[in-house]
């Protein structure tokens, strides 16, 4: 009875987890693209030899060539520079959002399933924003805050709660339901150190998951703001609205969007990419 | 007769159903005027079908939910609210897979309750994890694994060692071995009949059979629907049970020798709904001697000696059969018939 088969302690749930994310491809190709592309944000702004901002109007649209890799924009500044700057100030607004979002939403979801009498009130909250479309939500607070990179962070990250906060709900209540939490009360252990050490420790994985996914909604969320002209002003470099600019002149300089769009594309897929990855390897049944 | 440890009085638990914004709210009575007393270090076993209150009573008595009306003295005091009470109550659950968080090991697991009360310093936990261990009979070896590599059994001496890290004067186990396989529930009864031999800790039984009863505990106490019918020593309540209930579920534990208890007593029929209760004794719908008394009137629970009995016919009951087994003669007769025709066989 109280002998112990022989040999190491047998990997736990999370270790199985990586172990089947390792043996799908999209993961490497995930991986490899996003680190290539956060590499091109953080990196090439320091080896650039250009100006984001230094105009030179004799150069204006003209197609990619050896001085410029990607071509310049409409006031003669170099794309690649420019791309490097957005594609820093995007991401930044993605992660902003999406941690703003994960921290407020994943607080109301175990909130909301730790105490009961908390469960409607917070949830119906969630509604009332999950009615709002996210680019009206922008709109609204941007001329309510005036545009800016709080109101921005701001409605990106509300737009994006709602769903954080009901998958958080979810996998909270279904690790409520366990014995293990009235085995932590019983042992009068503080409500705080119940929710971290007993809720969180088994429901963070679903939440993980859909936080990663999140985040690819929320630098698309951006870049569409910043589009719209909702997002950070001119001439701060920033993808949605080096897209916009590129617009007006799309039939005699198409790199510019083009280049503009096709680096959101690289960022949006792979975090997908990783998402899928990571929900189909949490999910037992998927295997 | 010593204070009891723990005494319950008049305790009642409601649970409001129907909480829909047009459902009807109804009442659901899961336990209704429960009196009980434990004295220090003795074993009270609570049996009863499932759905009869027992578990709700021992979250009731561990503090994991309150109580709607009646009076809980523990030591001749309400029990601690909140932290404290972990020092006096504890309780161990019946599903050996979902009681251990499975984010914590071993040593983690024990040692929590300890070092939350104070009980143990940094440097001294490792020792007293090690202590807890062979006292529940498990390898210090153990410490660093997690639930989900030991079998069910370890796994409730896991839960035991938690509950006992607080040194606790009580311990429930709820239906703590149901779960688990039948040799390895003698392990488990054995194991907490040892501890108690040691610790002098109360324990609390709660269980759906009477099977293991009767070795474990000093004092039975009988649930249907919500009351206790029936209550008293154990050797008492196995060689004369009073009520009619006690009776079958007696008849019920399967014997170690087939064909041994001829006069098998069989209830037929469902557990009434507590949401429609049977007037007068809630077991007349069952009970095979039900009169015209019981269907009128609800039994008192009255004394009979060391024993409690709420029974209208206690009195009047046919003799009871004591079914300790007598040597089965069809069995016999079985096995010399086999006997014999194996040896044909052979001559042949």
């Amino acid at each position: 009875m109280t002998d112990l088969p022989a040999g190491e302690i047998p990997a736990g749930s999370s270790s199985r987890t990586w172990r089947r994310m390792r043996r799908n491809p999209a993961m490497a190709i995930g991986v490899t693209v996003l680190t290539a592309v956060v590499f091109f944000a953080l990196i090439g702004p320091m080896i650039s030899p250009y100006d984001p901002y230094d105009t030179a109007l004799r150069m204006r649209l003209k197609p990619p060539s050896a001085a410029h890799w990607l071509g310049t924009d409409s006031q003669g500044r170099d794309l690649a520079t420019r791309l490097m700057y957005g594609a820093r100030t995007t991401l930044m607004l993605g992660l902003a959002g999406v941690a703003f979002a994960a921290l407020t939403g994943g607080a109301i979801g175990l909130l909301a399933a730790f105490y009961k009498r908390l469960d409607n009130p917070l949830m119906r909250l969630i509604d009332v924003l999950l009615s709002f479309p996210s680019i009206l939500f922008g709109l609204s607070l941007a001329a309510m805050m005036g545009p800016g990179l709080h109101s921005l962070i701001l409605a990106i990250g509300l737009s994006i709660m709602p769903g954080i906060a009901r998958i958080s709900r979810g996998a909270a209540l279904s690790v409520m339901a366990q014995d293990f939490m009235d085995g932590g009360r019983v042992i009068g252990l503080p409500d705080v150190t119940l929710m971290r050490r007993y809720l969180l420790a088994n429901a963070y994985a679903p939440i993980l998951t859909y936080v990663t996914l999140a985040f690819g909604d929320a630098v698309l969320l951006a870049a569409a703001l910043g589009f719209l002209g909702l997002g950070l002003q001119p001439p701060t470099a920033e993808l949605g609205s080096i897209a916009a600019e590129g617009r007006s002149f799309l039939f005699i300089a198409p790199h510019v969007s083009f280049a503009a769009s096709a680096l959101i594309f690289l960022i949006v897929l792979p975090v997908n990419m990783l998402g899928d990855t990571l929900r189909d390897a949490a999910d037992r049944r998927a295997s | 007769m010593t204070a009891p440890l723990l005494e319950l009085r008049t305790v009642r638990k409601d649970f409001a159903l129907g909480q829909g914004l047009f459902a009807k709210r109804r009442i659901l009575t899961a336990l209704d005027g429960i009196d009980l007393s434990i004295a220090p270090g003795e074993t009270l076993a609570l049996v009863g079908e499932s759905g009869c209150g027992k578990s709700t009573l021992g979250r009731i008595v561990a503090g994991l939910m309150p109580a709607t009306a009646g009076e809980i003295l523990f030591d001749g005091h309400p029990p601690a609210r909140g932290k404290a009470r972990a020092r006096q109550i504890q309780i161990v659950m019946q599903d050996p897979f979902g009681a251990l968080n499975p984010k914590m090991s071993v040593g983690e697991l024990i040692a929590e309750p300890a070092l939350l009360h104070g009980l143990v310093t940094r440097g001294t936990t490792p020792a007293r994890v090690a202590e807890l261990l062979s006292l529940v009979g498990l390898p210090e070896g153990v410490a660093p694994r997690y639930p989900h590599a030991l079998s069910g059994g370890q796994r409730q001496r896991v839960a035991i060692a938690r509950a006992l890290a607080t040194d606790p004067k009580l311990i429930v186990a709820d239906e703590a071995v149901s779960a688990l396989d039948v040799s390895v529930q003698a392990q488990i009864a054995n194991l907490l009949k040892d501890i108690q031999a040691r610790t002098g800790v109360s324990l609390l039984f709660i269980s759906h059979g009477l099977s293991l009863v009767h070795h474990i505990s000093d004092r039975v106490a009988v649930m249907y629907l919500g009351r206790i019918v029936e209550d008293g020593p154990t050797a008492d309540l196995f060689a004369r049970p009073r009520h009619p209930y006690t009776r079958a579920l007696i008849s019920a534990t399967p014997e170690p020798v087939p064909g041994s208890s001829a006069d098998r007593m069989h209830l037929t029929g469902e557990v009434p709904s507590p949401l429609a209760l049977p007037s007068g004794c809630r077991f007349r719908t069952r009970c095979p001697h039900a009169t015209d008394i019981c269907a009128e009137v609800d039994p008192p629970r009255t004394a009979e000696g060391a024993a409690h009995v709420a029974c209208h016919l206690a009195h009047r009951l046919p003799a009871y059969q004591s079914q300790t087994p007598e040597p089965a003669p069809r069995l016999q007769q079985a096995i010399a018939l086999y006997r014999a025709a194996a040896a044909r066989l052979d001559a042949a």
